[in-house]
């Protein structure tokens, strides 16, 4: 049976307040209804509904950078596994790298990063070093380069990125490019794929078979 | 194995309320699969980072935390005990750890720079404001206490409703509606002048 419930405030009061959430379809059926009964006979309310429906659009729309962390989280696992299967316990003096080490490997391969990407986009030379250095155990190589738009927002660029079934891998760089993982074998119709999105400033392969 | 059996009966419990994504990845996680977890993760990171630099107003605190969160996801995953969606057990532990991190400052919880953003030429979230409304949009959120942030940010960005916003906050769903009416008072109040511009 359906369960109508009277407004139990004052019905402005109520409309104000779950107003947030009939904008976004978060309303429980019964809800709504009242509300949305409440609206129709209320000029009030239906004007403060418009203004929160531009401010909510505007919150949704806020872009608010976020950065890629999985290399700090893989460091840490592997840092409590080891700490795990050491007994007893290992002091300092037995981690294999102090926080300085890390960050001065960090750099340098940020660095090296750079450089190739730089290389690759100017000079199209072949960029052999970054495979060495920039293979991490286990981590996934990366095998394109991709620049955003700067006002591209995060949801598109995650949208764009799982129907083109490829992956980030490192980045931003100083020069703000990913690094990107592609299936080989479809490697050069998805770089066409992403460089016809709007949204994409540069997409290029990033090793030197593809560049020749 | 037990972990196997939690994950599945967690994906019995919760069935379509949850993206069957996360869930799926959450199973492997369980099971103690790396590849799993680091999915899950980026699944993950983009919605959490943009909470937590929301709530927290401090880029540099927002990696540490998010990185604490998915750290007790893939400790604690035998915790989950599939009463609520994942995404709100996740969102809870993150919104637990960044109240935690806030008080770690010893300093109050108000955003002391709130006052200087607004006259500031230029903020350091100068590069986010693609228009004049989303950056005085920007410096009044950054006027609002962390948990009216948190509520508006929840509601309009992550589209959640008010009980699991209550779920995440552990606080009463009333206190979620109150917070969220004084929020968007406040918001409209600072946005005066904006305003037109968006009617």
């Amino acid at each position: 049976m359906a369960r109508i419930l009277p407004f139990t405030v004052d019905p402005h009061r109520e409309t104000r307040d779950l107003m947030p959430w009939l904008i976004t379809g978060r309303l429980e059926p019964e809800e709504q209804a009242r509300v949305e009964a409440h609206l129709a006979a209320c000029e009030a309310c239906s004007l403060e509904l418009a203004g929160e429906r531009a401010l909510a659009g505007e919150v949704a729309e806020l872009p608010i950078a976020t950065g890629i962390g999985w290399a700090a989280m893989r460091d840490r696992l592997d840092t409590a596994a080891r700490q795990a299967s050491f007994v007893p316990a290992p002091p300092p003096v037995r981690r294999r790298f102090t926080m300085a080490q890390i960050g001065a490997m960090l750099a340098a391969q940020a660095a090296l990063l750079a450089a190739a990407v730089t290389i690759t986009l100017r000079v199209e030379a072949p960029i052999a070093p970054y495979h060495a250095l920039g293979a991490a155990p286990a981590a996934v190589a990366g095998n394109a380069i991709i620049v955003f738009r700067p006002d591209a927002r995060e949801s598109d660029i995650s949208r764009l990125l799982k129907a083109n079934d490829v992956r980030l891998v490192d980045g931003p760089t100083a020069a703000n490019a990913y690094v990107l993982h592609i299936p080989d074998a479809a490697r050069a119709p998805t770089l066409d794929r992403l460089r016809s999105n709007a949204a994409v400033v540069l997409a290029e392969p990033l090793d030197t078979a593809a560049l020749r | 194995m037990s972990d196997g059996s939690v994950a599945h009966r967690q994906t019995a419990e919760i069935g379509n309320a949850a993206t069957p994504e996360d869930l799926r990845l959450f199973a492997g996680v369980c099971a103690r699969e790396l590849d799993a977890f680091e999915a899950l993760y980026r699944l993950y990171h983009p919605r959490l980072a943009r909470f937590l630099l929301n709530l927290l107003h401090r880029p540099q605190m927002v990696e540490e935390v998010l990185n604490d969160t998915l750290f007790v996801v893939w400790e604690r995953s035998d915790t989950f005990r599939g009463a609520s969606k994942l995404s709100t057990w996740i969102f809870a532990i993150a919104y637990r750890k960044a109240m935690k991190a806030l008080r770690r400052l010893d300093e109050p919880v108000e955003d002391r720079e709130a006052d200087a953003r607004p006259s500031d030429g230029d903020a350091p979230d100068a590069p986010f404001g693609r228009h004049r409304t989303q950056e005085a949009l920007l410096a009044a959120l950054a006027k609002l206490s962390p948990d009216h942030r948190t509520v508006v940010d929840l509601t309009y960005f992550h589209e959640m409703g008010y009980r699991e916003i209550a779920a995440i906050m552990d606080c009463p769903v009333d206190t979620v509606k109150t917070r969220m009416f004084h929020a968007r008072r406040h918001l409209r109040r600072l946005m005066d002048g904006e305003l037109a511009d968006w009617l």
